[in-house]
């Protein structure tokens, strides 16, 4: 058994368990062999002073929910050996709030260009400063704070 | 010959890609090798954007994400806000949401039908299916006052009670629906064609759906029965008789057919309502403009509801100004377009259309 933090829930009462950053893969994988199969979505808070990822799990068979909290700094294991569906979760978390995801396979930025600069969903981002993506020679998007030719 | 594989880029710019999908196909002869979505062309950070507002703000935001079903959208963040703040709903308020959220489902599958027919290379569906929708859109402009993104669910209710001219209109419809919905299965569902270019393409087992976390009628075509109006109903959806179809196959055809018979089910969900509707308050006068406003609380909720793509729901947490802290959206599309890869692998390119169709991907709710 992997020790829970703390212990809260939702508004309508969907059980969240806060557990140490370090035990999230081996928390996911215990929960997953008690019954959790369906892994519905990974996100992002910034609190400012930290930063928590969220796992909301799901039982396909009894539909019972699940919400695995972990306050961290900014890098936490990947699940994506648990479920593939990780994989598309795990790069938007890191492109939007900027967690790294360890042992992923391919940790790059999915709704916004290669080469943006911050991410968007931290409390401290700049909002008045434009990006604009531009067409490289390669045909592949860029970021810089110039425009260019492109979009 | 020696043994070559190729790079095909195919979109953001195609018709049948339903908005601006990209797929990298490496190409062995006909044979998908391997197949990498890319998405993000029409990212607009609708997270941010929510979470720069107040509570009520944020509806405009969400009504964009799947445009095609946007009272679906709509509700989900309503049910959110409401079961944060505790606002309590007058029955014959959640009685219209129940009718219109359906009505609204139909008009998603119609459309998404339509489009299938022609991705198929059939011009004829479309037609008929459009047809349809144009009368469920006529329906809800008489309700709400536009025709693709309302804003007409509000904090507390909605925004304008159903006139007994859009009763009837509503009424008729579902009386026609039945027959035409016989029309429109058998111009696709008994095409040679098109049943042969759907059966055994595009497979997902049942593994592959929870790896994958697709939910919705992708999920149910694969032979794994669950449905959020069923598992945890909200609104009155345990006081209405529905089925959940099912299928096991998980093919392209299997979508097809339970969209169809979702379609229907639908249609019945409207009927039932219509006879149950009470009369009385339509908005909880308690919460007038400027009450919404000044809404603030702490705490997080999650409400699930099946939209029209699968589960859909908003994390809203509150720090107890009047702008949420945080407004996570749990989009259905998302999850079930990670699917690609497994889904088309093996596969000829011909079929590729086929199946990035029937996972009827909305780009507004993919990319947010």
């Amino acid at each position: 058994m992997i020790p829970i933090e703390s212990e809260s829930t939702t508004k309508n009462g969907i059980k969240i368990v806060y557990v140490a950053k370090e035990n999230i893969l081996p928390f996911l994988t215990e929960k997953k062999l008690e019954g959790f199969d369906t892994l519905l979505m990974i996100s992002g808070v910034d609190y400012k002073d930290h930063l928590e990822v969220l796992y909301h799990l799901l039982s396909s068979t009894n539909s019972s929910r699940l919400i695995v909290k972990a306050k961290t700094s900014e890098e936490v294991e990947s699940v994506t050996s648990l479920w593939k569906g990780a994989d598309w979760h795990e790069r938007e978390t890191w492109d939007l709030v900027g967690i790294k995801f360890k042992n992923h396979p391919n940790l790059k930025r999915i709704l916004l260009s290669e080469g943006w600069v911050g991410h968007p969903l931290r409390k401290d981002y700049p909002m008045d400063k434009k990006q604009f993506v531009n067409l490289a020679d390669d045909g592949e998007d860029r970021v810089s704070y110039e425009k260019t030719e492109g979009y | 010959m020696e043994d070559k594989v190729i790079e095909v880029n195919f979109g953001p710019q195609h018709p049948s890609t339903h908005g601006v999908l990209r797929i990298k196909v490496k190409l062995d002869g006909e044979i998908i090798v391997e197949a990498q979505p890319v998405i993000g062309y029409l990212h607009r950070n609708a997270e941010k954007l929510a979470e720069m507002g107040g509570y009520p703000k944020g509806m405009i935001y969400i009504d964009r994400l799947d445009y095609v079903a946007a009272l679906n959208m709509e509700l989900g963040y309503v049910l959110a806000v409401e079961d944060l703040m505790g606002v309590q709903v007058p029955e014959r308020a959640q009685w219209i949401r129940m009718m219109m959220v359906e009505l609204n489902r139909e008009a998603s599958h119609l459309i998404w039908l339509g489009t299938h027919g022609l991705d198929m290379g059939m011009l004829t569906p479309f037609f008929y299916c459009f047809r349809e929708r144009e009368r469920i859109l006529r329906i809800l402009d008489e309700v709400t006052g536009s025709r693709l993104l309302y804003n007409y669910f509000a904090i507390g209710g909605i925004y304008s009670d159903v006139t007994p001219k859009a009763f009837e209109m509503i009424r008729t419809w579902t009386e026609d629906f039945v027959k035409k919905m016989e029309e429109i299965q058998s111009i696709l569902g008994k095409s040679y064609i098109y049943v042969s270019r759907t059966k055994d393409v595009g497979k997902l087992t049942a593994e592959d759906v929870l790896s994958y976390g697709v939910t919705g009628p992708m999920q149910r075509a694969s032979g794994i029965k669950r449905d959020v109006r069923k598992d945890a109903p909200y609104l009155f959806y345990d006081k209405v008789n529905f089925e959940i179809p099912t299928r096991t196959e998980g093919d392209v055809y299997a979508r097809f057919l339970v969209r169809i018979e979702e379609m229907r089910q639908s249609a019945s969900i409207v009927k039932q309502v219509l006879e149950k509707i009470p009369q009385g308050e339509f908005y909880n006068k308690k919460y007038s403009k400027p009450m919404l406003v000044r809404l603030k609380t702490t705490g997080e909720s999650y409400v699930p509801t099946e939209s029209p793509k699968g589960e859909f729901a908003i994390h809203l947490i509150g720090d107890g100004s009047s702008i949420p802290y945080r407004v996570r959206i749990r989009s259905p599309s998302f999850a079930n377009l990670s699917s690609i890869p497994t889904m088309l692998k093996g596969y000829k390119i011909a079929d590729l259309t086929a199946a990035v169709s029937s996972i009827d991907p909305v780009f507004g709710e993919v990319d947010r």
